[in-house]
C-alpha cells in the first residue's frame, strides 16, 4: 500500500504545486516518454537525477522516499527476473552488459514512479477536475470523480467502525482456512454495501437540494489560468522532448558504462 | 398568503402499507421561526421533503393536496428551481458535502445555477461569515469536526440565499456547545435577515428558547400547534410522546403545588427572574447529602472491575488521543464518559475490549492484565454497543442477528436458542424475530444491536452514544432499561453528550478534554464544577442552570432534575393564594 501512499495528494504551496495541472501533466508525460525512449543506463540515470531537484522544489521528499521504499519489492523483481532470463537464454552465462540492462530497466521503473509521484503528490483533485473540465470531459464524470475521492476517507472510517463492531461481537477475521476467512468478511461487506446504498440516496437528495443540473452552463469558482511560468515550463518540456527524440534517432547509441566482461 | 401554504397534503411512499402523511393543513408566514417535533416515524422528514419538491419529483408514490412555497406550486416546478427558494439541510453533514475544500463546497450550489464568479465570491463570503466558519475557508472538508461540518452544510445552503430554511435534526450528532452554536446562527438568520426557519428537533429544551411557534406531528398529522407556552403546557402534547422542555415542566409541577408564576418560562433565566420574588429567604436549608456517596444505592464501591493505568494512545493522524489516562471503575457502577467530540471518549472505551491497545500504560479487567487477550476473548466480558446500528446489522432476520455473537463464541445450540429468546424478550423484539433488521425503524434497529450484545450476558456493558437520534419516548425506555441492567449487577458505561439524559440517570461522571480526564466523581460534584465543565465544553442541564442562578439566594446549586427541583422549591416558595 505504501506504493499508493506516494500518489496521495499532499497540500503545499511550492512552485510545482502552483503549476497549471495541464502543464504539469505535459511535464510528467515528457519525463515518462523519455524514460520509455531509452534502454541504456546512462540516460536513464540522468533522467532520474534531473527529477531529484524537482522533488525537493515540491517539498515532497518524504512522501517520495516512502513511495520509493514501497517500490523496492517490485524493483527487485524487475532486476532479478531480467538477470535470470538473460542467464537462461544465453545458455547459463551472464556478462556486464546484461547487468547494465537489468539495472537500466529498474531505473526506468523508478523514473516512472518518481514522475507519477511528482504529478499526483502535487496536484489537488480539485485542480485535476478543473483540468478534466477544460478537456471537455462531461461534468457528470467529473463530479463522479471528485465525489469518489471525497468519500474515500468517509468510507475508510465506516469500514473501520464496522470492523470494530463485528470484532466486538466475537468475529475473528484472521482465524480459519482461506475459505472460512472469506466467508468471515460477509458481516463486514454487507453493512458497508447497505450503508453505501443508503448514503447514495442521501447524497442524491442533497444534490437535488443544491440545484444540481439546474443549468447546462455551469460556472466554476476557480478557473485555470496559464501564467508566465506555465508557458515557460511548456517550452522547456517540449524543447527537451525534441532534443531527446533527436538524440535517440540521429546520434550514435550510448556506450556501455562498464567494459564488457563475462561474469559467469 | 403565507410563504408556505399546505392544503390537505397526503402522501404514501411507494409500496408502503400506510400513508406517511394523512392530511396536513398549514400556513407559515414570512419570518417565522418554527420548531417541528414529534415522535420518530411521525412524518416530519417526509413533510420536509415536500417543501422543495423532493416529493413528488424525486420520490414516487401517491401525493394528494397542494403545497405552495414562496408562491410556487411544488408540483409545477422542479427541485433545482425550488432549491433556490427553499434550502434543505439534513441530519448527517457528511452526506451533503461534495467538495474537497470548504470554499469550493459552498460554491457548489451556485456553480450549479451558473452564477458568475464575482457574485459567487460575494455570496460565499457572506455565507461563511454568517455560519461562523470564515476562518476555515481553505480547510479540507474531511479534516473538519462534526460541528464545523454541519455549519459548512448550513453555509452551503445559505450561499444560495434561500428565503426559507428547513433543517432536519441538524444537531443530533453534535455536542451541546456545537448545537448551541448552530442555534445562534439560526437565530441571527431569523432576526437579521428575516429568514423563515423550520427546524425539526427532538431535543426541545434548547430549541424552545428561540422559536415563535411549535408544531407537533404525530402519525402523519399535525396534532397541536401554537406558541411554545401553549403547546408545551397542553396535556395533548405530553400524550403524543413528545418531550417537554424542563423549565416548562418544572413550572407545571410547581403550579400543581399551588405556586403560580405570571408567565410560562421558556428558558432558565425567565424562570429565575420570576422565582426570585417568591422565594422566602433564610428558609433554604436542606438535609446534607454526602456527595461522595452514590446517589442510586447510597453505597461506596469496593471491587474494581476495570483498572486503566497511565494509558496513552496516538492515532497516525491524532497525537495523544489519550494522554496518560488513569481510571478505576468498580463492579456494578454506572459511569458516563462525557466531553466534546474528539476528546478521546470513544478511543478510551475501545481500549476496554482490546480493539485498541495502549501504547503506554496498561489495563486490567477483573484483576487480569488484558495485553495478551484477544478481542474475542475480552468481548465475552466487555460488551461494546456502537453508536450506529447500521454498522453491524447484516443478517437475514433479527433472530440470526442476535445469535451471531453467540455462534462466534461457540455456545451450544440449545443455549443459543434460550439466549436469543431471552434477549428478544428483554428488548421487546419478539414480534420481529423473523423480520429483516433492515426494515425496522431506527430505534428498533438500535434495540436489535443492543440485544445482539446483551445476548451473551457480558458483565460490563459499554454503550457509545446510545441516545443519538432517539426521540423522547425511546430515551425514557432506554433509561428504564439501563436501570434494569443495574439491578442485575452489571457494570454500565455510557459515552454521551446528552446532559439531560445523564441528569436523569445520575451516573458517576468522567469528564474528558484533549485526551485527558479532567474531572471524575458523582454527578452532583462534577456538574457543578464550572471550570471543568467549561473545559470539557459540556453545558449543565437546564434545571442546574436555573439553580446556579438561584444559588446566590442560598439555594443549592447542584439540583439536576425536575423532581429534585420541585422538592427543593416547594420548601422555599410561598404558595399563592
Amino acid at each position: 500500500m505504501s506504493l499508493l501512499e506516494g500518489l496521495r495528494f499532499t497540500r503545499g504551496d511550492s512552485l510545482i504545486h502552483r503549476l497549471d495541472p495541464r502543464v504539469k501533466f505535459l511535464m510528467t508525460m515528457v519525463i515518462f516518454t523519455s524514460a520509455i525512449l531509452f534502454m541504456d543506463l546512462l540516460p536513464l540515470l540522468v533522467i532520474f537525477l534531473v527529477q531529484i531537484p524537482l522533488v525537493f522544489i515540491a517539498e515532497i521528499q518524504q512522501e517520495w522516499t516512502k513511495s520509493l521504499k514501497g517500490s523496492v519489492f517490485l524493483a527487485t523483481i524487475i532486476f532479478s527476473t531480467n538477470l535470470i532470463s538473460y542467464y537462461f537464454f544465453q545458455g547459463r552465462s551472464l556478462n556486464t552488459e546484461n547487468v547494465e540492462t537489468a539495472l537500466a530497466l529498474t531505473v526506468r521503473f523508478l523514473n516512472l514512479i518518481t514522475s507519477f509521484s511528482l504529478f499526483f503528490l502535487t496536484t489537488s483533485p480539485d485542480k485535476l477536475s478543473l483540468a478534466l473540465e477544460k478537456a471537455r470531459i462531461p461534468y457528470e464524470f467529473n463530479f463522479a470523480f471528485i465525489t469518489a475521492i471525497r468519500f474515500v476517507p468517509v468510507l475508510a472510517d465506516e469500514a473501520q467502525s464496522i470492523m470494530d463492531a463485528q470484532r466486538s461481537r466475537g468475529l475473528e477475521l484472521d482465524k480459519g482456512s482461506f475459505l472460512t476467512k472469506i466467508r468471515k468478511y460477509i458481516p463486514i461487506l454487507l453493512p458497508l454495501i447497505i450503508n453505501s446504498i443508503r448514503r447514495s440516496l442521501d447524497l442524491a437528495e442533497a444534490m437535488e437540494s443544491r440545484a444540481f443540473g439546474a443549468t447546462r452552463d455551469r460556472t466554476n469558482l476557480f478557473e485555470l489560468v496559464m501564467e508566465g511560468r506555465d508557458y515557460a515550463v511548456v517550452v522547456i518540456s517540449l524543447v527537451l522532448l525534441a532534443a531527446l527524440v533527436y538524440m535517440k534517432l540521429y546520434l550514435p547509441p550510448f556506450e556501455p558504462l562498464f567494459p564488457y566482461r563475462v561474469l559467469i | 398568503m403565507g410563504i408556505i401554504e399546505v392544503r390537505d397534503l397526503r402522501y404514501s411512499y411507494p409500496n408502503a402499507t400506510s400513508p406517511a402523511l394523512k392530511g396536513i393543513d398549514l400556513t407559515i408566514d414570512k419570518g417565522e421561526f418554527i420548531l417541528l417535533t414529534g415522535p420518530s416515524g411521525c412524518g416530519k422528514t417526509t413533510f420536509c421533503r415536500t417543501l422543495n419538491g423532493l416529493i413528488p419529483h424525486f420520490y414516487n408514490g401517491d401525493m394528494e393536496g397542494e403545497v405552495t412555497v414562496t408562491g410556487l406550486n411544488i408540483r409545477e416546478h422542479p427541485t433545482y428551481k425550488l432549491a433556490q427558494h427553499v434550502g434543505l439541510i439534513f441530519q448527517n453533514p457528511d452526506n451533503q458535502i461534495f467538495a474537497l475544500t470548504v470554499e469550493k463546497d459552498v460554491a457548489f450550489g451556485l456553480e450549479n445555477q451558473g452564477v458568475p464568479k464575482d457574485k459567487m465570491l460575494e455570496a460565499i463570503g457572506w455565507a461563511l461569515e454568517t455560519a461562523g466558519i470564515d476562518h476555515l475557508k481553505d480547510r479540507a472538508t474531511h479534516e473538519m469536526s462534526g460541528g464545523e461540518k454541519q455549519r459548512l452544510a448550513i453555509a452551503s445552503i445559505l450561499a444560495m440565499k434561500p428565503k426559507v430554511l428547513v433543517l432536519d435534526e441538524p444537531t443530533s450528532f453534535l455536542d451541546p456547545l456545537g448545537a448551541e452554536r448552530i442555534f445562534r446562527v439560526l437565530d441571527t438568520l431569523n432576526k437579521e435577515y428575516e429568514m423563515t426557519i423550520l427546524l425539526i428537533e427532538h431535543r426541545v429544551d434548547l430549541a424552545t428558547q428561540y422559536v415563535d411557534r411549535v408544531i407537533i406531528f404525530s402519525d402523519g398529522r399535525i396534532t397541536n400547534q401554537g406558541s411554545p407556552e401553549e403547546v408545551f403546557t397542553d396535556g395533548a402534547t405530553r400524550l403524543a410522546g413528545v418531550g417537554i422542555p424542563r423549565v416548562i415542566e418544572l413550572n407545571d409541577r410547581l403550579k400543581s403545588k399551588g405556586i403560580l408564576l405570571d408567565r410560562t418560562p421558556l428558558n432558565p433565566t425567565m424562570l429565575v427572574e420570576q422565582l426570585r420574588g417568591h422565594i422566602k429567604r433564610g428558609n433554604a436549608n436542606r438535609k446534607a447529602v454526602d456527595p461522595d456517596l452514590d446517589l442510586f444505592t447510597g453505597e461506596q464501591w469496593v471491587n474494581p472491575i476495570i483498572e486503566v493505568e497511565g494509558v496513552s494512545f496516538s492515532y497516525p493522524s491524532v497525537d495523544k488521543a489519550l494522554d496518560d489516562v488513569s481510571l478505576t471503575i468498580h463492579k456494578g457502577e454506572f459511569v458516563a464518559i462525557m466531553g466534546e467530540n474528539g476528546a478521546g471518549k470513544t478511543t478510551l472505551v475501545k481500549h476496554l475490549n482490546g480493539l485498541l491497545r495502549p501504547q503506554e500504560g496498561r489495563i486490567k479487567i477483573d484483576g487480569a492484565d488484558i495485553a495478551d487477550l484477544s478481542v474475542a476473548n475480552l468481548a465475552r466480558k466487555v460488551g461494546l454497543v456502537f453508536q450506529n446500528p447500521d454498522d453491524q446489522l447484516f443478517s437475514e432476520n433479527v433472530e440470526e442477528e442476535i445469535s451471531f455473537a453467540l455462534r462466534n463464541f461457540g455456545f451450544a445450540s440449545d443455549v443459543i436458542d434460550k439466549r436469543v429468546d431471552w434477549a428478544l424478550n428483554l428488548l421487546d423484539l419478539e414480534r420481529y424475530r423473523k423480520s429483516s433488521p433492515f426494515i425496522l425503524s431506527g430505534g428498533e434497529r438500535k434495540r436489535v444491536a443492543l440485544g445482539s450484545v446483551l445476548a451473551w450476558d457480558p458483565e460490563i456493558v459499554v454503550l457509545d452514544e446510545p441516545t443519538i437520534g432517539q426521540d423522547y419516548a425511546q430515551k425514557e425506555r432506554l433509561r428504564h432499561f439501563l436501570m434494569q441492567l443495574r439491578t442485575q449487577g452489571k457494570t454500565i458505561i455510557i459515552v454521551t453528550h446528552d446532559v439531560e439524559f445523564v441528569a436523569e440517570c445520575k451516573p458517576r461522571i468522567v469528564l474528558m478534554a484533549d485526551g485527558k480526564i479532567i474531572a471524575d466523581g458523582p454527578i452532583k460534584k462534577v456538574m457543578t464544577d464550572r471550570d471543568a465543565m467549561a473545559r470539557a465544553s459540556v453545558a449543565p442541564p437546564e434545571i442546574t442552570k436555573v439553580f446556579q442562578q438561584l444559588s446566590e439566594l442560598g439555594l443549592p446549586d447542584n439540583v439536576l432534575d425536575v423532581d429534585e427541583a420541585v422538592d427543593v422549591l416547594s420548601q422555599v416558595l410561598e404558595v399563592s393564594k
